[in-house]
């Protein structure tokens, strides 16, 4: 399943913490009609350089799905930060 | 003895196989991967996760900096997938490029069960760097 939520997080020493929530599902129902909009374009495309567009979609969204449970953290003397995806 | 193995020699000695049967079904059965594992019932569960952590010297007396990074291997396989997509034209100009650089090497060759094959070995992997000034760790778990 793609990911619904991400959190960034950041601190450092003047400015204290931060923490926001993205969520991700809203990005995927803005992107979901441009994606379907642009859908026949890149089947055209897609029949120029040999690429089939329902699989290239089929491995995007695997690639979404896969961002699941990613971390990414930095921690600095002076700064943190985190990115979770969820 | 595992499982699948019982199995036949219960076959054969039933009379349901022959001989050359049971042998054949044991060698297609040895060179399946993870078949004897899953048998012995000693598999070793799947990594989920590759961690990259470093840790660096940042300023003297200050402590050191720390990048920690958690990547699924389900996103490393996504995209083995993705390479997959490359269009032939493309590919050509790539080995063209490789070949240009002293790399000779087909792509065409290179199939997907083959990466997948690469990216599953992954999971016995550990890197270990020791510096002076860093540490790094490539780990899967």
């Amino acid at each position: 399943m793609i990911p619904l939520l991400a959190t960034v997080g950041w601190s450092d020493s003047k400015h204290g913490k931060h923490l926001v929530w993205i969520p991700l599902f809203l990005v995927w129902l803005v992107l979901l009609p441009l994606g379907a909009v642009l859908f026949p374009l890149m089947f055209v495309v897609g029949l120029g350089v040999r690429v089939n567009a329902l699989r290239l979609y089929g491995v995007g969204w695997q690639i979404l799905s896969s961002l699941r449970k990613m971390v990414i953290e930095v921690e600095d003397a002076e700064a943190t930060f985190v990115l979770s995806v969820r | 003895m595992n499982e699948n193995r019982k199995q036949i020699l219960e076959m054969l000695a039933a009379g349901k196989i022959t001989a050359d049967e049971a042998e054949r079904l044991i060698a297609a059965m040895e060179h399946e991967p993870g078949a004897a594992a899953a048998g012995d019932g000693t598999a070793k569960p799947r990594a989920k996760y590759l961690h990259v952590t470093v840790d660096a010297e940042s300023y003297p007396g200050k402590p050191p900096t720390k990048v920690n990074i958690r990547v699924p291997m389900q996103l490393l396989r996504s995209g083995v997938r993705l390479a997959g997509l490359i269009p032939l034209q493309a590919r050509t100009h790539v080995e063209e490029a490789m070949r240009q650089k002293g790399i000779d090497i087909d792509l065409s060759q290179i199939r997907p069960e083959n990466l997948e094959e690469i990216v599953d070995q992954l999971q016995d992997i550990t890197v270990d760097v020791d510096d002076d000034k860093a540490k790094v760790r490539v780990y899967a778990e």
